[in-house]
């Protein structure tokens, strides 16, 4: 669950003194869309953007010669000046769910991660985290999504974790939607499995309701005035 | 003379899989006495299959996996490769069985003896892939049939059909970059229902694009999504491939009574998909297909659904 597990660490990073046609070559060939930038020691020291790249680049609406003219004297620049100093940065002990907050909040595409130290250990994209969440909810793998509504009392997740288990079945991840309505809850279960029919048979046979998914969904469109 | 073939072996039987697992021998007892209180398994030519020959599943299975599975079960393993997948000791065998159930239906077809023919198989197929045994299939009975058809017969395009509930990942992944199989399936929406794949935008790549196309259906909308599904994607685009010979991914899993969908598929609807099919393979095949058993375990329904399709093959 901490970062260190879902961050990219092979990593490529520039000098604060490369110049932007060496940047742009790193960028386009890796396909990513952020550079870090260290020191000689490999301190973090900035970080640019393919955004900040785009905005270094001369106009597209500039005529062909002069486009050409101006892109060949922008490129000569240096990665310092149009870097972002001091970016934001999260420490290898961060959860996943922490890098979602941040990313969420900040409104950035990536973290870089960073010791206590400074040092450049690795850097968590928006990429990298939409994997680590296929990964926890176990969506990657085959599986049948159950939709369960349950009252609001306690024990209603372990009888249905009891039935998933007696059939011998593996979780992939158990999703609850707090405020379904106001007196009941609705639990999705993603199982690895394709067989489902036993399961839901003693769900209902326990007085569960199985949400009918399209059923909800057509109640929630928004209704013609 | 009998029209329809009915492949069957009472080995198919062997292949135990643990108490209270869906995808049992019952399914089969189940059909066969539906038939024959109907009295139409006395009005089908009664195919006997035999073992297939591992060049035909090697066709589409790697020889390592073939043997892995071999191996499982010479073990006496409870599974393979996933919970799912309950094994017995006879099951590898009775896996060979079942495709050998295709071949001679196929064989039959071909050489004229019927004009179509039901494959009464199990263990099922349509989501084993190249390397991987996946929701209690092991080999690709349908695939290799595929296969088959091409190499033996030399026939050049094959249409597979599959209306199981379940997405046929596996026949899906061996024919995507594959022009000359047309893999048509319609399912319950991923979103929702195993195993997770056959979606819209899956068309096949590299050589294969635009010759695979899926219909996925959103739970609860039965008879009319289907409808509308099989008569604005299936119909066209069979037509348009126009295929030489037919195969079909038979599940009846989709019905309201089989706990494990939510399509909620009518008989009736069942009565409709069986209804355009075999318009298309009247006007296109001469009433060539070979059908094939994958899901369906609501042991009641899937009989009722099993006599209904065979009786649609008959009247061809």
């Amino acid at each position: 669950m901490f970062v260190t597990e879902s961050m990219k660490t092979d990593l490529i990073a520039v000098r604060p003194d490369t110049p932007l046609s060496e940047a742009i070559i790193l960028m386009d060939k890796g396909n990513f869309r952020h550079l870090p930038v260290v020191d000689k020691k490999g301190k973090l020291v900035g970080i640019i953007t393919d955004r900040d790249m785009r905005s270094a680049k001369p106009s597209s609406l500039l005529g062909k010669e002069e486009y050409l003219k101006t892109y060949e004297e922008v490129m000569q620049h240096t990665v310092d000046e149009i870097m972002t100093k001091n970016p934001l940065t999260i420490a290898p002990y961060f959860t996943l769910q922490d890098s979602l907050l941040v990313m969420g909040k900040k409104k950035v595409g990536a973290l870089p991660v960073v010791d206590e130290n400074g040092f450049l250990k690795g850097i968590m994209s928006t990429r990298d985290l939409l994997r680590a969440f296929v990964n926890i909810m176990g969506i990657g793998e085959p599986g049948t999504l159950l939709c369960i509504l349950v009252t609001e009392k306690t024990g209603q997740l372990k009888k249905i974790v009891d039935i998933v288990t007696e059939e011998n079945v593996s979780m992939g991840s158990v999703l609850v939607a707090r405020d379904w309505d106001d007196e009941r809850r609705a639990i999705f279960p993603y199982l690895l499995t394709n067989n489902v029919a036993g399961i839901k048979q003693k769900l209902i046979a326990q007085g569960f309701e199985l949400l009918d998914p399209m059923g909800w969904y057509i109640d929630q469109l928004p209704k013609k005035k | 003379m009998k029209t329809t073939g009915f492949v069957f072996d009472e080995k198919y039987l062997l292949h135990k899989t643990f108490n209270g697992h869906p995808e049992c021998g019952e399914r089969l007892t189940a059909i066969i006495g539906r038939l024959s209180a109907e009295g139409l398994l006395e009005k089908l030519a009664l195919l006997k299959p035999e073992p297939a020959n591992q060049r035909w599943i090697e066709a589409v299975h790697g020889i390592r996996y073939i043997l892995n599975f071999e191996e499982a079960c010479l073990w006496g393993l409870p599974d393979f490769e996933h919970a799912d997948n309950s094994i017995c000791r006879d099951s590898y065998s009775i896996a060979q069985l079942a495709v050998g159930g295709v071949l001679k239906g196929i064989d039959a077809v071909m050489n004229g003896e019927v004009t179509n023919a039901f494959c009464a198989v199990r263990p099922p197929g349509h989501h084993a892939e190249m390397g991987q045994a996946m929701g209690f299939c092991y080999f690709n009975n349908i695939a290799i049939g595929a296969r088959y058809l091409q190499q033996q017969y030399d026939v050049e395009k094959v249409c597979i059909i599959d209306f199981d509930v379940h997405h046929g990942n596996g026949t899906q992944h061996l024919f995507d970059t594959d022009s000359s199989v047309f893999y048509y399936s319609i399912h319950e929406h991923p979103s929702f229902a195993y195993p997770g794949t056959g979606r819209e935008f899956e068309t096949g790549f590299s050589g294969g694009e635009g010759f695979t196309l899926n219909s996925p259906i959103l739970p609860g909308r039965g008879d009319e999504a289907y409808r509308e599904k099989l008569l604005g994607d299936l119909v066209p685009a069979f037509e348009a491939f126009a295929p030489d010979a037919v195969l079909l991914s038979a599940g009846f899993d989709a019905h309201e009574n089989d706990l494990m969908s939510g399509t909620n598929l009518t008989t009736a609807g069942y009565d409709f998909v069986n209804d355009t099919i075999m318009d298309l393979v009247k006007t296109h095949t001469n009433g060539r297909v070979i059908s094939v058993l994958e899901g369906g375990y609501h042991l009641e329904t899937l009989a009722l659904l099993v006599a209904n399709h065979i009786k649609k093959l008959m009247d061809v």
